[in-house]
């Protein structure tokens, strides 16, 4: 388990990039809740960090579109829906203030 | 123009420089490598005009072409994509023009083949990777180049065929402009600024130059104009995007030279590089600011650069000899 941030330092809606043992996660926090995956879209490493969070249709915002060529993944799961590869999400733990991940 | 020849020339010396002791991390013949990146190496080789004291990489390319004349996303990949496909067999062609080498004269008909035979019945080609737009765009890029330079490599009835099947693409891509000049795609680009840059450039405008059959004149000015309305005030495209800003002025720089709209553009393109400058790392580009040096997006600044001083020359055609639709 790996420390990635202190949650007061990342406020409902910001997001922030932390390098952790070599690897950039994406660290959101969106509507009370937090998602790491790792920074590198899997199509052409584009910069998740700087992707915009959209919904699935009509749904809620779940999901990050990648800046680069727009290939959208959940933020919870990673999943594509139907590109060739998801992206690689971190299962994250709380631990009062502080957030760890599994790498 | 306010960008002076004598501030470009030394950047692209430099870059170059760095570009090549890079070669391990792009060139075939060290390994595996990502194709697409192999792509836009082989692209900066020709636009230096490095081309023949490089054969090996074109070689490398021809060694690594499926049976079925397509390459995956790798150089090791054994199933074949469309869009990585295109990239890989423009360069093959085009390097070609200057190698004259009988193995890559084949594997650009083997090229051809696997586009004729990809080609889905609306016009498109498919690859899960690109939106369908991108995915039309390149194929139809390498047949403008194969009808420009390179109608002597396929005979006579699959020259008829590629025609047919240019035909067919470009006009899966024509009927989709939006009235405002972009082309968007919901799953892959929404806001419509890298498709409309690729298309006009990589493939619609060179119908211009092809004898002018479907009209494209006026569909290629909007989607110019379209470009110009969306630009930042910092002279990007995109949210800072390096890559887009890049494709934005490559793609102006084009089509308003074919158009002949360059006072109408001339300024956007002198910011877009402006700002392009201003990113850089001290080797190479990033994929936004700030972030570390990119070895593809290097690729593309080199290429933007080379294309700014080909636009910069008084003769029109220096500029389209560089998308390989003129020799």
């Amino acid at each position: 388990m790996i420390f990635l941030a202190k949650a007061a330092e990342i406020p409902d809606g910001a997001r922030k990039l932390i390098q952790v043992n070599g690897i950039s996660v994406a660290l959101f926090h969106h509507e009370g809740r937090f998602y790491a995956l790792n920074n590198a879209c899997p199509h052409r490493q584009g910069p998740l960090i700087r992707g915009v969070l959209e919904s699935w249709g009509e749904g809620p915002v779940c999901a990050v579109r990648c800046p680069m060529h727009g290939w959208k993944f959940d933020l919870a799961t990673g999943d594509s829906h139907g590109r060739p590869e998801n992206a690689t999400v971190y299962p994250l733990i709380r631990q009062n203030d502080e957030l760890y991940i599994e790498l | 123009m306010s960008i002076r020849m004598d501030q470009i020339h030394p950047i692209i010396a430099r870059e170059y420089d760095y570009f090549m002791s890079e070669h391990p991390h792009w060139s075939l013949t060290k390994g595996d490598q990502d194709l697409e990146l192999v792509a836009h190496a082989l692209r900066v080789l020709l636009h230096m005009k490095t081309t023949p004291q490089h054969l090996s990489e074109y070689l490398a390319l021809v060694d690594c072409q499926h049976a079925d004349g397509g390459w995956g996303k790798m150089s090791s990949n054994k199933e074949s994509a469309a869009w990585v496909t295109a990239f890989c067999s423009l360069m093959l062609i085009r390097g070609n023009l200057s190698l004259h080498h009988p193995r890559i004269g084949e594997a650009v008909r083997k090229c051809v083949r696997y586009f004729l035979e990809t080609q889905k019945e609306d016009g498109k080609w498919s690859d899960p990777s690109w939106a369908d737009l991108d995915a039309v765009s390149h194929p139809i890029s390498f047949f403008d180049v194969l009808l420009a330079v390179g109608k002597r490599l396929v005979d006579e009835p699959t020259l008829a065929k590629v025609k047919d099947s240019w035909r067919k693409g470009m006009k899966f891509m024509l009927d989709r402009q939006a009235a405002d000049g972009g082309w968007y795609d919901p799953e892959f680009h929404p806001t419509g600024v890298e498709i409309t840059a690729h298309l006009i450039q990589d493939s619609i405008v060179a119908d211009l130059l092809l004898g002018n059959e479907l009209n494209v004149a006026e569909c290629c000015r909007k989607g110019v104009r379209k470009l110009l309305s969306v630009q930042a005030a910092d002279g990007s495209w995109d949210g800072e995007n390096v890559d887009h800003t890049m494709d934005c002025c490559r793609s102006i720089m084009l089509v308003c030279s074919v158009l002949n709209m360059r006072p109408e553009c001339d300024r956007a393109i002198e910011r877009g590089l402006e700002w392009i400058l201003q990113q850089k790392c001290e080797h190479g580009w990033p994929d936004f600011p700030g972030m570390e040096t990119n070895l593809e997006r290097t690729c593309d600044g080199l290429d933007a650069l080379l294309k700014y001083k080909a636009y910069s020359q008084p003769v029109a055609t220096a500029i389209v000899k560089l998308w390989g639709y003129a020799a």
